[in-house]
């Protein structure tokens, strides 16, 4: 965050200038990926009512959901911050690592699956009202340009 | 002048730990006539709780802060089940016929007794105040003299303002009394351009002084806090402002608390649990305390037709923190330039680390919050503005 934005000036503060440039500033971030986490994305789901006609909000938050949706079933780097039995330590929690992820993968597998299968139903959704919303509009206007022509004439 | 005699009706009366802004502004406007020598009665059901409803205190007349209170029953007649069914299609924006309309009407909060005594005593008040708008209560009481009645509607935009009970209730009464210049925009454009003329009262708060370092000595609290005051509630935002306070900690890793007070249940995850203070109902003096050492007073609701908290805050010295889509908190940030507003979860962050970051920046939002008020709502001036309203 630029630090300039919360400085005071001279003629004090102007509280629409500061809400506009923190909107710019979030804006950029947004696009360097910096908000979609699967924190925000939890964090946010109170607020889909309150700006459901926003269309850029729900686009952001369905690109929070697809960076989030999958759980994470691979292998990762297992350490042991202990240094007495660390090797030991290590190679018992890589057998508990192994044991549950052969008795989970089944169960996570078909998580992800569902998971997937409802972000591409909902984003399939949101895509075909766009497009139907898009093509309403431009048979509006094609009618309100005749509507125009007949009255002028 | 002549004495005109008032009767106030509202849901339930604000005394001890029933609280609402709503029920206070009608409170505290009652006074306002009392204090100008009109004549003034104030209606009200035996409820005080805003989720139960029970029939709580004994029904009667009183005498309370100065005011005539006549309290009468709940129906307890009333099916919640079909109630809550059609409130929830409603919410949902769902259409609803008119028979539904009614049922719903009928199956709110309604105390016959009340709506019968008023249709009794109607001959000896010149006006009846009502407020808010969303209550069968509220809408059976107007019918009874819609010439004499004075809408206080506390108008959200909401799917229950599209009701044709509510239209009508609207267009028949003979004034309304608004409580912001956002909320009569608001009005105009649902209910056409007889609203736009209309007086926008509000409520007055009385200036106080506090100390702001008392609530985080009293709890030897280091760390910054965002504060919350009113009921718990999805329709307050109070479930978004934990969300986000949690996510805030997360990321960020800085040790900010979130304080509450007031009425409603809330579900803190377990991470939050140990940084949430919930100091539930307060006295006003604890309440000042706590708002002048509050980072920042977070109002995260978009059904604000006032802001009785959020105006208290501001002469306590603090910030207000305001979802943008709450069109009157944030016209009052704006306006008054005591507060910001965000959209979404990053612009919440970015904010909150600015204001902790740069705590005279904070001061000087929280001073012209305060200044705005000082100016605006002094209850002398709120005061004189009602009366005139009520004699026209």
């Amino acid at each position: 965050m630029s630090s300039h934005i919360f400085e005071i000036g001279a003629e004090g503060i102007d509280t629409e200038r500061i809400v506009e440039e923190i909107q710019s500033t979030v804006a950029e971030k947004m696009q360097q990926g910096h908000y979609t986490d699967a924190r925000v994305a939890r964090a946010e789901r109170t607020n889909l009512s309150n700006l459901k006609d926003e269309e850029e909000f729900l686009s952001f938050y369905l690109e929070c959901l697809r960076d989030t949706i999958f759980v994470d079933i691979s292998d990762f780097d297992i350490v042991e911050r202990r240094q007495r039995f660390s090797s030991l330590l290590v190679t018992l929690k890589r057998i508990i690592w192994k044991l549950l992820k052969f008795y989970t993968y089944r169960l996570w597998s078909q998580q992800n699956q569902v998971n997937g299968l409802l972000l591409s139903a909902v984003e399939g959704s949101d895509n075909r009202s766009r497009e139907r919303i898009t093509a309403l509009e431009k048979r509006v206007a094609e009618l309100e340009a005749k509507l125009k022509a007949s009255s002028e004439s | 002048m002549a004495a005109i005699s008032i009767a106030f009706i509202c849901p339930r009366f604000p005394d001890g730990p029933t609280v609402g802004g709503a029920e206070t502004m009608l409170k505290t406007q009652a006074g306002y006539a009392a204090s100008h020598e009109l004549d003034v009665t104030f209606l009200a059901t035996c409820a005080r709780n805003h989720f139960t409803w029970e029939n709580e205190i004994e029904p009667g007349h009183r005498e309370i802060d100065g005011l005539n209170v006549h309290f009468f029953p709940v129906n307890e007649s009333r099916d919640v089940d079909t109630f809550s069914h059609i409130q929830e299609r409603i919410s949902r924006g769902r259409t609803i016929t008119r028979e539904e309309e009614d049922l719903w009407v009928r199956h709110s909060v309604n105390s016959d007794a009340l709506c019968e005594h008023l249709s009794r005593a109607i001959a000896d008040y010149d006006r009846v105040v009502i407020g808010p708008y969303l209550f069968g209560l509220c809408l059976n009481a107007a019918k009874i003299a819609p010439d004499k009645t004075v809408l206080v509607p506390c108008l959200h935009d909401e799917p229950f303002a599209d009701l044709a009970v509510v239209r009508e209730c609207f267009d028949h009464s003979r004034s309304m009394m608004f409580n912001s210049h956002a909320e009569r925009q608001l009005a105009t454009r649902r209910f056409g351009k007889r609203y736009e003329d209309m007086p926008v009262i509000g409520m007055g708060i009385k200036p106080f002084e506090t100390d702001p370092r008392a609530f985080a000595r009293s709890r030897n609290l280091d760390s910054p806090y965002l504060l919350y005051c009113g009921r718990r509630e999805p329709l307050k935002g109070t479930p978004l402002l934990l969300d986000y306070v949690d996510a805030f900690r997360a990321r960020t890793q800085r040790d900010l608390k979130l304080v509450l007070t007031g009425t409603g249940p809330i579900e803190p995850s377990s991470a939050l649990r140990p940084h949430l203070i919930d100091l539930g109902f307060v006295s006003e003096a604890q309440k000042h305390e706590v708002m002048a050492g509050a980072l920042a007073f977070c109002h995260p609701s978009v059904n604000e037709s006032f802001g009785i908290v959020a105006l208290e805050a501001w002469l306590a010295g603090t910030p207000l923190l305001a979802h943008a889509s709450g069109d009157v908190l944030r016209e009052l940030c704006r306006i008054s330039n005591g507060g910001l507003w965000f959209k979404t979860y990053g612009q919440f962050e970015e904010t909150v680390i600015g204001l902790m970051d740069h705590p005279e920046f904070r001061n000087q939002l929280g001073a012209a919050g305060r200044r705005y008020v000082m100016d605006n709502h002094q209850p002398a001036q709120v005061a004189a503005r009602m009366v005139e309203a009520l004699r026209q």
